[in-house]
C-alpha cells in the first residue's frame, strides 16, 4: 500500500504487474468501478492533554490536476466528533450526506440527553466500510475520527478495507509515511499524551502540513484545522457534573514559515558551481 | 356529528361507505377522539414558531417529563399532536420518513408547506379504504424554512390541512382559539409567544379539564445558529430553523406568569 | 459485447478514460463552462461532437434546459448525458407541480448528483449545472466523473477545459457585468476550441437572469465577434 489513493487495496503493480482483466467476461454480472476519481490527500491528527487536533488541506485532485482548491475534508459530526477523509471525494460526500447526517438527525429524535460520541461514529463508519468492501464495492476513503469520548480524547483510523486501528498520532495517505514519524517524535505513545499541550500539538500538526506540502505532489498550501477539547464525562441525571466539549475551527489557513531561500545557493547538479 | 338517528343505520361502520347525505362517519368519530385529547396549540411568530400541549397525566406513577406529545421530525420541524397517542406516534414516524426521503433526493431539508401537503395526503388516504380507520389525531406542524420563513399548519383526521397564524386543537380548542385571536399574530416574537402559549394552555385547562393533572410541554423553532438570516419587508425572519424544547427556566417563568394570570381572574387582557 | 480495458493507467492509476465509451459511441469531446456575474449566470459551450476523429455533428447544442431557468452543460457520452438531463427534466417538472414552487438550482444539482453518483460504474458524464432563482440568484455547480458535487463561482469542463485553467484563473473577476462575463466565457472557449482537437464549431451561450433565459451564438468564420444576436 502506498500513498496514492488510486493504489489502495491493490497488489503493487511494480511487484505483481498491472491487474490482468482479460479473464473478466463481459457477461459477468455486477462489475464495480474500482478506482477513485476526484481525490483528497492526507489527513493528520494528534492527541494532546485535554483534546485532539486534526488537519487536512483543501485540495481535491483530478489525477494530477489540482481541480478544486476549496474543498473541506474535515467535517463535524454531531457534538463530539470531527471526521477527516482522504481518498474519493464523491464517496466522502455520500458518507456525510447519506449516512452520517441522517444518523445524527435520527439520534436527536430521542431527545434524551444522550449524543453519539466519537467512538460510536467510529464503530459505525468502520462497519460500513467493511461491509462495502465485502460487497466488492468499497467506499474509497481512509478516515480519521477525532473527538471526545468518556472523559478522554479519541483518535482512530478506518479505511476502505475495513481496517481499523487507534494511536495518539495518526495520519493517512502520504502523511502515513511523512507525518507519522514527525508526530511520534512529539508523542511516542499514549502515555506521552498528558505531557503535550494544545499549543505543542497544533505546532506539530502545522509542521506536518508544511512537510507534506513540500513533498506531496497532490497537496495544497491551504488547509483546515479543528481542535476538539473536552472536560468530564457524559451524564444525564440531575445535578451530575456536566460534560463540556468544544470544537474550534481554523479554516482557510495558509502555510506559514516556509523555507525556500536556500534554493539560491543550489547551483547545477554536480560539478557545476555557477 | 352523527345524530342519534344516524347511529345504528350501518353507515357509520365502514370507512369506504358514505351515508346517504354524503358524510363519512368514521372521520367524524375520529374527530371526536381528538376532541377528547389534551389541548395543543401552535403560534406563528415573526422569528419562529411555538408549539405547546396540555399533556394530561393519567397516573401519578408516570415519570415526569416522559411520553412526550411534541416530536421533532428533521432538524427544523416539530409536530404537536392531540388525540390518540399511538396514532400520533405513527403519524410523526411517517413525517420523519417524509423528511428523510426528501433529504436523500434533494440534499436539503423539506419546506414546511411540502411536509404539510405530504402529511395531509397521508391522513386522507386513511379515509378511503374499508380496511383502515382514519387517524384519531389532529397534528399541528410547525417549522421554519429558507424560502417561506416560519410556517404553521394543522392537519385533521379528514386529511384537510390549512396554514395558520395560530392553531388550536383538542378539548380546550375553543377557549384557546378565542385567546389566540386576541394576539397580534404573526407580529410577535417567539419569546413573547412562549409566555402567551403557557397562559393559553393554563387557561384552556382551567376551562375544560380542571380536575385532571397535566404537564405543560413546550417547544419552539427558531433560526438555527449559522443559518443565513433574511428579513422580509414585513419583518419576518427567513432561514432554516431549529426545533427544540423551550429551556426549562423559560418554561418555569412562563408557567409562573400563567398561574398568576389565572389567579387574577381568568379573562383579563393580555400583558407582558 | 466485449469489454477490454482501454485508456492508459497513468502513474496516478487514474483511468481518465473518456475512451471507456462503448465502441462507436458518440463523444462530446467538448469545451463547456458556466460563470456567475452580477445579476445572473452564463453557460457556454462549443458545438463539436465526434466519433473517434470524425466530426459527427458540427453544430451540436450541448446546453440543455432542465427547468425554466436551470440549464446544464453536457460533456462525456452524448447518450448518457442526454438520458440524465431528460430524467432530471422530468423530476423538476414533477417538483414544480407537487410543491407549488419552482425548484432551486441546488435541488436540480442534487438530483443530477444522485443519478451520476449512484450509476457511476456505467456512466461517463461530466456535467455543469447553472441556474437562476429569485431567492438565491445565480448558482453554478460542477459534477465531475465520480459523481461528487461542487458549488463554484465558475466551472469549466470537458476535454478542452484543461487548456484554459490558466486563462480562466487569470481572467475571472468577482461581480462582472453581463457584458464582461460574455467576453470572459467567449475568450475562454475560443482558446479551448483553438487548442483542443475535440472541440470546435460555434460558441453557444445561455444567459440566465431575472429576465429569463436568452440564447447567444458566435461563429468561427466571424472570429466569434459580434453581439451574438
Amino acid at each position: 500500500m502506498n500513498h496514492f489513493p488510486e493504489a489502495w487495496g491493490r497488489p503493487r503493480n511494480d511487484v505483481y504487474g498491472a491487474y490482468d482483466a482479460s479473464h473478466l467476461q463481459s457477461s459477468m454480472p455486477n462489475q464495480h468501478t474500482q478506482s477513485p476519481i476526484v481525490t483528497g490527500t492526507s489527513v493528520v491528527a494528534l492527541k494532546f492533554n485535554g483534546g485532539v487536533v486534526i488537519a487536512a488541506d483543501n485540495l481535491a485532485s483530478y489525477g494530477s490536476l489540482a481541480r478544486f482548491t476549496d474543498i473541506e475534508r474535515l467535517k463535524q459530526v454531531g457534538t463530539h466528533t470531527v471526521v477527516g477523509a482522504g481518498g474519493d471525494i464523491s464517496d466522502m460526500q455520500y458518507l456525510h450526506e447519506k449516512l452520517l447526517d441522517p444518523l445524527i438527525i435520527k439520534e436527536e429524535y430521542q431527545n434524551d440527553g444522550h449524543h453519539l460520541r466519537a467512538s460510536h461514529i467510529y464503530r459505525y463508519l468502520s462497519r460500513v466500510l467493511y461491509q462495502r468492501r465485502c460487497k466488492f464495492n468499497p467506499l474509497w476513503n481512509t478516515l480519521l475520527v477525532a473527538g471526545w469520548d468518556e472523559g478522554k480524547s479519541f483518535l482512530a483510523s478506518a479505511d476502505l478495507l475495513g481496517t481499523t486501528f487507534a494511536a495518539p498520532a495518526l495520519a493517512t495517505g502520504f502523511g502515513a509515511h511523512l507525518a507519522v514519524p514527525l508526530l511520534r517524535r512529539v508523542c511516542p505513545d499514549e502515555a506521552a499524551v498528558e505531557n503535550i499541550t494544545r499549543e505543542q500539538a497544533i505546532a506539530a500538526v502545522e509542521e506536518c502540513m508544511k512537510v507534506l506540502f513540500y513533498r506531496d505532489a497532490r497537496s495544497l498550501n491551504k488547509y483546515s484545522l479543528a481542535i476538539i477539547t473536552g472536560e468530564g464525562v457524559e451524564s444525564v441525571g440531575e445535578g451530575a457534573a456536566k460534560e463540556k466539549v468544544t470544537i474550534e475551527w481554523k479554516k482557510d489557513v495558509e502555510l506559514q514559515n516556509q523555507s525556500w531561500k536556500f534554493a539560491e545557493g543550489i547551483r547545477g547538479y554536480g560539478a557545476q558551481v555557477v | 356529528m352523527p345524530s342519534s338517528t344516524s347511529i345504528g343505520t350501518g353507515y357509520d361502520l365502514s370507512n369506504s361507505v358514505f351515508s346517504p347525505d354524503g358524510r363519512n362517519f368514521q372521520v367524524e368519530y375520529a374527530t371526536k377522539a381528538v376532541e377528547n385529547g389534551g389541548t395543543a396549540i401552535g403560534i406563528r411568530c415573526k422569528d419562529g414558531v411555538v408549539l405547546a400541549v396540555e399533556k394530561l397525566i393519567g397516573s401519578k406513577l408516570l415519570v415526569p417529563g416522559s411520553n412526550k406529545r411534541i416530536a421533532s421530525v428533521d432538524n427544523h420541524i416539530g409536530i404537536a399532536c392531540s388525540g390518540l397517542v399511538p396514532d400520533a406516534r405513527h403519524f410523526t414516524s411517517r413525517a420523519r420518513s417524509e423528511a428523510s426521503n426528501w433529504r436523500k433526493l434533494y440534499r436539503s431539508p423539506i419546506p414546511i408547506s411540502s411536509m404539510a401537503d405530504a402529511m395531509g395526503g397521508y391522513a386522507q388516504a386513511y379515509t378511503l379504504y374499508s380496511s383502515v380507520r382514519p387517524f384519531g389525531v389532529t397534528a399541528i406542524i410547525g417549522g421554519m424554512d429558507e424560502a417561506g420563513g416560519p410556517g404553521l399548519w394543522m392537519v385533521e383526521p379528514s386529511g384537510v390541512g390549512w396554514g395558520y397564524f395560530g392553531a388550536a386543537t383538542g378539548r380546550g380548542r375553543q377557549a384557546a382559539k378565542a385567546e389566540l385571536e386576541k394576539l397580534p399574530l404573526p407580529n410577535i416574537t417567539v419569546e413573547e409567544a412562549v409566555k402567551q402559549a403557557a397562559r393559553i394552555i393554563y387557561f384552556a385547562h382551567d376551562d375544560n379539564s380542571k380536575d385532571k393533572d397535566f404537564e405543560l410541554e413546550m417547544t419552539w423553532v427558531r433560526l438555527e445558529k449559522g443559518s443565513a438570516e433574511e428579513l422580509e419587508e414585513g419583518g419576518a425572519t427567513k432561514g432554516w430553523g431549529k426545533h427544540e424544547e423551550v429551556p426549562k427556566e423559560l418554561v418555569a417563568e412562563a408557567e409562573r406568569l400563567a398561574k398568576e394570570s389565572m389567579e387574577g381572574g381568568g379573562d383579563e387582557e393580555m400583558e407582558e | 459485447m466485449e469489454s477490454k480495458p482501454t485508456g492508459n493507467l497513468s502513474i496516478d492509476g487514474i483511468h481518465v478514460d473518456m475512451e471507456h465509451l462503448k465502441k462507436g459511441e458518440v463523444n462530446l469531446g467538448t469545451s463547456i463552462m458556466a460563470a456567475l456575474f452580477d445579476g445572473g449566470v452564463i453557460l457556454g459551450a462549443d458545438s463539436r461532437t465526434t466519433t473517434g476523429s470524425y466530426i459527427a455533428n458540427r453544430v451540436t447544442d450541448k446546453l440543455t434546459q432542465v427547468h425554466d431557468t436551470i440549464w446544464c452543460c453536457r460533456s462525456g457520452s452524448a447518450a448518457d448525458t442526454q438520458a440524465i438531463a431528460d430524467i432530471v427534466h422530468y423530476y423538476l417538472q414533477l417538483y414544480n407541480v407537487q410543491n407549488h414552487e419552482p425548484p432551486t438550482t441546488q435541488v436540480a444539482a442534487s438530483i443530477f448528483q444522485e443519478l451520476c453518483y449512484s450509476n457511476k460504474d456505467q456512466l461517463s458524464a461530466g456535467m455543469i449545472i447553472a441556474g437562476y432563482d429569485a431567492r438565491r440568484k445565480g448558482e453554478v455547480y460542477s459534477i465531475p466523473l465520480g459523481g461528487s458535487l461542487h458549488k463554484q463561482r465558475y466551472a469549466i469542463g470537458g476535454s478542452g477545459s484543461t487548456y484554459i485553467y490558466g486563462y480562466c484563473d487569470a481572467n475571472w473577476k468577482e461581480n462582472m457585468t453581463e457584458a464582461e462575463c460574455i467576453e470572459f466565457v467567449k475568450g475562454a472557449l475560443a482558446e479551448a476550441v483553438k487548442w483542443d482537437g475535440s472541440s470546435g464549431g460555434v460558441i453557444r451561450m445561455v444567459v440566465l437572469t431575472e429576465r429569463g433565459a436568452e440564447r447567444k451564438i458566435f461563429f468561427p468564420d466571424e472570429s466569434y465577434k459580434g453581439n451574438g444576436q
